[in-house]
């Protein structure tokens, strides 16, 4: 049971307030919140985003997840966040516990600790929260005195790197499972049990994954040789789970009392997507592919804007310009645009998939300002090997038809370090975006903008490349370095990622259960907020993997063997592991696998999911 | 475009409760924005790429405050009645802020932190004070002709922006501060630097404003 209420913390909490950098950031009382009183309900989740309340806020996932616990008369959702450094040390130095922003409880006294794991380099800042909170780190060490402590997000599509911190994971879409494991969690509450029959039944729940219950033994390289489940009740692999149908779009959206990285109403409209780019984690683990209708899409934005005086939309999807009805779309969203002032910003368009028509709708929704597209890499060889084939033609085409509309600026997303990739084809990146550049200066003349973004490949589990190996460090400086040559005196912009950083990220989204003590090194030895470049340090991660006799090179820059048990087969994405080889072996051949839309190549959600779409006629599925 | 004749100016004055005392001036021009936005009246908007409404706030708060007085005018683009004004701004108001009057105001007046003329202040300590030594720290301070504070690098002359300065004691004997500081665009005094002054940290006490003073028309 709780601890009895802290009524000293909220008084202690206010005098450090005024020593810390961006106080607004752990008061909460924010327009929208949901607050209820502490002893009117039965189950207290706290919801936790392990990086700052300016970032964390706008996370739709835990938006979405809040506004569905809170709906619930039986269960209060609150939220937390990472504090930033000055916070933290202030809090240490009082001895202070981090608490939640709603009734300011520490998160030690919540039933359930909800974690939000959206990408593998938020895992310090996550441990940190555990130590900051007096949660026990390891699931272990816990008692039934303490939170259960779950999490889900994009990075548990491998949770083993965390698996020695978390009771349990919810893998995939949470919008249901989460109730299961509320309902789950009331049961054992009501039953006088021990920690572990919670954990089993926990392990019974589809798409719920308790590591406890496993086993993973390894050979003596270091690969794994088996994954047993310790347990009747724990079925391998984990299925993701999957909503038939959207969920109804949010529109109570919280709105910050202090300025945060996005301010606006957020709508998913699509998920999944169909076009298989091999690198890409999102396009092979959230399949299938569904979408909202467009009078859906209308009602929910204009719903959202009435709850929070928002002045700017955003619509989210992996590839807006698949949306089968996206002209429509766009035809609504601009009579919304006039009729309530606000912006509208329409991320992830395909370069293939632009009409005329298309551009010129966008450009009358959002009139000057940048454009931005993707084509990954510089030369069609390569782009047929990731499964991006655009043709330089179309590309050139594209970019034209961009500074013939009217926009002055065009940003260029390119990826170095793709396997097969040659110095060629790094500065063809170059030479593409010098004859882009030309292209502009002749149709806008002067104000002709092109700004290159290049970021780090990174093999990702559940994708056809989950077997190919990072890029050595030194071989992405020479590249870094070659682009830089090659755009010398150019005028255009380039911007690129830090490379230790995307290899820290290889690491732990590789890595496996021998990872855990690593990350809880790299954490004694100061790493905080790995995900922020003037944060992130490789020195305490290095420390740890020499102190933890691991091999970073292990988990980063090996090829993996096609027979090999990778950390992640235990858990399913959905995708095959036979169809994500054959793609593997495909791009080897530099033969190219067609938008699914067309025509089915069983990936494998149908054959697991077939019995949901059948049960959700109306669910948008796009598959053929 | 609606003929200017249409457009009112309505001024509001509101309490800015805890809940957003550590929300800037930024933060809570555009916390009213949204508010009005939220409250579906015929605002008027600014032109251009990203129109934004209308609007102006009196006097900045330093971050950390509360006020009982605080003075915001906005612009509609067409008459409404100040009752129905007041029931959609009530139905739209964000948690910590809260409307004490509304009235019509004319569209010529100065801009208010034009009128801005004084600011009042009542300080409390978290921890009891002894109020003979606080007074005695109090009279040492306004005895002095000229105090040099110097904030973010920057040294003046506080001691004219002082209007008044007093040690007030309730009923349960303990002991605050009540002041009046200069409010005018150029010289603005600040409570917090005054309490350095007289040897507080900001982790010591809390600020409410009280009042706002505008000069007379």
């Amino acid at each position: 049971m709780p601890l009895p209420p802290q009524k000293n913390l909220q008084q202690q909490v206010e005098r450090i307030l005024p020593t810390v950098v961006k106080p607004g950031r752990y008061v909460g009382g924010e327009l929208n919140q949901t607050v209820k009183p502490w002893e009117s309900v039965q189950t207290h989740v706290a919801l936790v985003f392990p990086d700052i309340y300016d970032l964390g806020q706008s996370n739709l996932g835990l938006a979405i997840l809040y506004d569905i616990l809170n709906q619930r008369g039986d269960v209060a959702a609150e939220r937390a966040f990472a504090p930033w450094n000055d916070m933290e040390a202030a809090l240490r130095a009082a001895r202070l516990p981090l608490f939640s922003l709603e009734n300011k409880r520490p998160l030690a006294d919540f039933d359930i600790v909800g974690v939000s794991l959206p990408y593998e380099t938020i895992y310090t800042n996550f441990l940190n929260i555990l130590d900051l909170s007096g949660i026990p780190l390891y699931s272990a060490d816990r008692t039934v005195d303490h939170p259960l402590v779950i999490a889900g997000g994009q990075a548990v599509y491998n949770p083993e790197p965390v698996a020695a911190f978390v009771d349990a994971f919810a893998i995939g879409e949470g919008e249901e499972v989460i109730l299961e494991i509320i309902a789950a969690h009331q049961a054992w509450t009501g039953s006088d049990g021990s920690r572990q029959d919670l954990l089993v039944a926990l392990g019974g729940i589809p798409g719920v994954y308790v590591p406890a219950l496993v086993t993973v033994d390894y050979h003596p390289d270091g690969t794994i040789q088996s994954v047993t489940p310790d347990h009747p009740a724990v079925k391998l692999p984990v299925d993701k789970r999957l909503l038939a149908e959207f969920h109804p779009p949010l529109s109570r959206f919280l709105v910050p009392n202090i300025e945060v990285v996005q301010e606006r109403v957020s709508l998913e409209i699509m998920r999944g997507c169909t076009r298989g780019c091999r690198f890409c984690h999102a396009g092979m683990v959230n399949r299938p592919i569904r979408e909202r209708s467009v009078p859906e899409i209308l009602a929910a934005l204009k719903a959202g804007l009435d709850q929070t005086g928002y002045e700017e939309i955003s619509l989210l999807s992996l590839s807006s310009s698949d949306h089968s009805q996206i002209i429509p779309l766009i035809e609504g969203l601009q009579a919304l645009l006039t009729e309530r002032q606000v912006n509208i910003s329409l991320p992830s368009l395909r370069i293939e998939s632009f009409s005329d028509e298309l551009m010129d709708v966008l450009q009358k929704l959002s009139p000057g300002g940048g454009f931005t597209l993707a084509p990954e890499a510089g030369t069609e060889r390569l782009r047929d090997i990731i499964n991006k084939p655009i043709s330089d033609a179309e590309l050139m085409a594209t970019a034209r038809s961009v500074f013939q509309h009217g926009w002055t600026s065009l940003k260029l997303y390119f990826m170095i370090g793709h396997p097969q990739e040659t110095l060629a084809d790094v500065e063809a990146i170059a030479e593409l975006c010098k004859a882009i550049f030309q292209e502009g200066r002749r149709l806008v003349g002067g104000r002709a903008r092109v700004h290159a973004g290049i970021s780090t490949f990174i093999p990702k589990p559940h994708t056809p490349f989950q077997w190919a190996a990072f890029d050595h460090p030194d071989s992405i400086q020479t590249k870094i370095i070659l682009l830089k040559d090659t755009l010398r005196g150019s005028k255009i912009k380039m911007t690129w990622n830090d490379p230790q950083g995307s290899q820290l990220e290889a690491w732990l989204s590789r890595g496996d259960r021998r990872l855990a003590q690593v990350i809880h090194q790299a954490w004694r030895n100061g790493a905080r907020f790995d995900a922020w470049g003037d944060q992130f340090r490789i020195e305490p991660w290095l420390e740890a993997f020499a102190s933890c006799g691991l091999d970073p090179d292990f988990y980063g820059s090996r090829v993996r063997e096609s027979d090999e048990i990778l950390p992640w087969d235990h858990i399913n994405a959905g995708v095959r592991k036979a169809f994500l080889l054959e793609d593997y072996r495909w791009s080897l051949e530099g033969k190219v696998r067609p938008d699914c839309r067309e025509r089915c190549y069983a990936c494998g959600i149908l054959s697991s999911f077939n019995e949901l779409r059948l049960a959700a006629p109306n669910g948008g599925w796009k598959c053929p | 475009m609606t003929p200017d004749t249409q457009v009112t100016r309505i001024r509001v004055q509101y309490a800015k409760g805890d809940s957003l005392r550590f929300t800037g001036h930024l933060d809570l021009q555009r916390i009213w924005e949204r508010t009005l936005r939220r409250s579906g009246l015929p605002l008027r908007y600014t032109q251009g790429y990203h129109p934004r409404a209308r609007l102006n706030l009196a006097s900045a708060l330093p971050l950390g405050f509360t006020s009982d007085d605080e003075l915001l005018d906005f612009w509609l683009d067409s008459p409404c009645p100040i009752e129905q004004i007041a029931a959609r701004l009530q139905a739209a108001l964000p948690p910590g802020l809260i409307i004490q009057s509304i009235q019509e105001v004319d569209l010529g007046e100065d801009a208010l932190q034009v009128q801005m003329k004084a600011s009042e202040y009542q300080v409390t300590f978290f921890d009891r004070q002894d109020p003979a030594q606080l007074r005695l720290r109090v009279d040492q301070l306004l005895s002095q002709v000229e105090i040099q504070h110097t904030r973010r690098k920057k040294s003046y002359n506080l001691r004219p922006l002082i209007l008044d300065l007093a040690v007030v004691t309730n009923s349960s004997g303990e002991c605050g501060l009540l002041m009046r500081l200069l409010a005018e665009p150029s010289a603005t005094g600040r409570p917090d630097d005054l309490l350095d002054q007289l040897g507080y940290p900001n982790t010591d006490y809390l600020v409410r404003r009280t009042r706002l003073l505008l000069a007379e028309l």
